[in-house]
């Protein structure tokens, strides 16, 4: 019975050591491709760096899209192009990688994140796209609230930023299907939350906005009412 | 009241009629005074040497027909429906550019254009305008009107002083929008095959007629009625007539770097000496608050276009009350150079940055009516002092437009 309980753990080894050098091909691979993406990724890292500094990347699209210096590294879009072109080659290195291991697991898994790279592509561009609106919307708001004469300008500003950027935030959520149903949860009251606080904040300022104006108007002599001297055109 | 012509029955029209010596065009016309545009110009016609052949164009034929004869025709175009003073840039711009159109078309040696209010208009405007042309050999002419101290304001703080630094001739009313024009300005005017600043065909004509060496002369016409302030589009109002005068400013930078100084161009007529209204005490209280407002809220914006000097300025000009609020002519002049600049450099969204402006105007028109109405400097003097500084930080704009990204403290 030993007897036969030693032919089945050599067995049982010699198979686990026969499908672990099945697979040593398949790591020796991977790490090739791995070492040879982060050899690429830092080439083409340099040459598009310096390509971009060359073109006057950064003072370009300040010009044009302040707002994605915003959220660069070091406030330089050039670096953030860089630095997205190298983590895409790194990933698809890996990716190759892990799929010269030649197993279903591993299969599964690059078809899976291959599959899931539209969303986050549009997750990605949802984002900006949002982050650019918000930015434009802020200012054109400030600047119409200023060229009015309200007070609470800069708070209106502010209030739709945050709105538009929320709406962004949650619209990636929804796209990369990350907890779904805790984000709409999450973007109603926030969302509600900031409409109900402009409301009041601009409900509470135009009240003393209203009473103000009609004190002025009640104070007003015949003089002031009389018509306005300025010309513009 | 018939209904105008389409464009294309325009058109036809014109085309119907061959030639003229003289097109008038009546722009914003409307049903009170548009009757008697047609006579008015035919009665203008007296005052000239010899009557040229005419051909008078706006939006309303009623009444025309008594007018015409063969050598008088009345043509009706509904583009010519809305006065300037109300109308877009963009439709302001359509009927200048259909009169200028018709009369190149129709060969006219002089094309005159009448777009204020017709209450205060007469006969003696168009002959005015039209005689330089016909009979002096002149290119462009320009009105002057009486001026009131408040009125014109834009012109007055902005247009005026700016073609005068930039183009080096001493033009009261640059852009009219009452003018006359001959035929070789016209030529000139749609020669360029593309036009690059098609909004505002006005905004072209004196830097097109000082480039081609053309001859500019400036008239007496009397005095306008202004359309009253609509403070809630003032800043709309801003950037449509701004936009257009910084495009252009930039399409002829090679040519006003060259220039040097400024001229006076030939004052044609007499000029009436206005006794100004009485009108109470001025309000600029208002205006004020919305600059400090500005100062407040838009830093970030005014950051990117003016330099630290200006905006410290500007902050220190924000603290002062509203009885001695002076805006020194030197910054407002490097202001508005600076705000060009960054139109030119697309700083920030040309709409944004247009209409950024807005606080920093009423902060000049603030100071210059509470310095007008302490009293010592009449309007025309004041002026001269301004257009004055203009020139003087003309070295500053030329420095900042040929080297932008330099330092500017």
């Amino acid at each position: 019975m030993w007897e036969q309980a030693r032919q089945a753990l050599d067995q049982s080894w010699a198979r686990l050591l026969g499908q672990f050098a099945a697979l040593l091909p398949g790591f020796l691979a991977m790490v090739v491709a791995i070492a040879a993406s982060f050899a690429v990724a830092w080439m083409l890292a340099a040459l598009l760096h310096a390509l971009l500094s060359a073109m006057h990347f950064d003072q370009r699209l300040e010009r044009g899209w302040p707002s994605v210096s915003d959220w660069s590294p070091h406030h330089s879009p050039a670096l953030l192009v860089t630095r997205l072109a190298a983590a895409a080659v790194l990933i698809m290195g890996f990716l190759i990688g892990i799929s010269a291991l030649d197993v279903s697991l591993t299969y599964d898994l690059v078809h899976s994140i291959v599959g899931y790279m539209p969303n986050l592509m549009g997750g990605v561009m949802v984002l900006l796209i949002g982050t650019i609106l918000a930015r434009f919307l802020s200012r054109s708001v400030l600047i119409g609230a200023v060229n009015i004469n309200l007070q609470y300008a800069r708070l209106l500003s502010v209030g739709v930023k945050w709105m538009v950027l929320v709406l962004a935030v949650a619209m990636t959520l929804d796209h990369l299907k990350i907890a779904p149903g805790i984000v709409q949860l999450a973007f109603g009251i926030l969302f509600g939350g900031i409409v109900f606080a402009l409301a009041l904040a601009v409900g509470l300022g135009a009240k003393e906005l209203v009473s103000r104006s009609l004190e002025r108007e009640a104070e007003k002599t015949p003089t002031e009412t009389a018509e306005e001297p300025f010309r513009h055109l | 009241m018939s209904e105008a012509n389409t464009l294309s029955e325009t058109q036809e029209q014109i085309a119907g009629i061959g030639g003229a010596d003289l097109v008038v065009g009546i722009l914003g016309a409307d049903e009170t005074h548009s009757a008697g545009a047609a006579m008015m110009v035919r009665e203008s016609l007296g005052a000239l040497a010899e009557r040229p052949k005419t051909v008078v164009i706006h939006n309303d034929g009623d009444g025309a027909e008594a007018a015409a004869d063969d050598s008088f025709f009345v043509v009706r175009d509904r583009t010519f429906g809305q006065s300037p003073t109300v109308a877009t840039v963009e439709s302001v711009g359509a009927a200048y550019r259909s009169l200028f159109a018709a009369g190149s078309k129709l060969g006219a040696r002089a094309c005159c254009v009448v777009a204020s209010n017709l209450q205060t208009v007469t006969p003696h405007w168009i002959s005015q305008l039209a005689q330089p042309i016909l009979e002096r050999n002149f290119d462009l002419v320009t009105p002057c009107y009486d001026r009131h101290k408040f009125e014109g304001l834009i012109n007055s703080g902005i247009v005026s002083p700016l073609s005068q630094a930039l183009y080096g001739r001493r033009i009261q009313n640059p852009m009219g929008p009452d003018l006359a024009c001959s035929k070789r300005l016209l030529e000139k005017l749609s020669g360029a095959a593309n036009d690059p600043n098609p909004m505002m065909p006005l905004v072209r004509l004196a830097p097109e007629a000082i480039r081609s060496g053309l001859q500019v002369a400036q008239t007496h016409v009397g005095e306008r009625v202004y359309p009253p302030t609509d403070w809630v589009n003032l800043s709309s109002v801003l950037a449509q007539l701004l936009g257009p005068v910084f495009t252009d400013m930039e399409l002829n930078a090679a040519l006003w770097q060259r220039v040097r100084g400024s001229q006076p161009v030939p004052t044609l007529g007499e000029e009436a000496h206005l006794t100004e209204s009485q009108t109470g005490p001025i309000e600029v209280h208002r205006m004020v608050e919305s600059f400090q407002l500005g100062v407040r809220n838009l830093q970030e914006i005014w950051g990117l276009v003016l330099p630290p000097a200006s905006l410290l300025e500007l902050h220190r000009l924000s603290r002062t009350p509203a009885e001695t609020f002076r805006m020194p002519d030197s910054v407002w002049a490097r202001v508005v150079y600076d705000f060009a600049l960054a139109h030119r450099l697309r700083s920030i969204r040309r709409d944004h940055l247009l209409r950024a402006f807005t606080p920093l105007y009423l902060a000049w028109v603030a100071s210059y009516a509470l310095e007008m109405e302490s009293g010592g400097e009449g309007v025309e003097e004041r002026l001269l002092r301004l257009a004055r500084e203009y020139e003087a930080a003309k070295p500053y704009l030329i420095s900042r437009w040929r080297s932008p990204d330099r330092f500017s403290p």
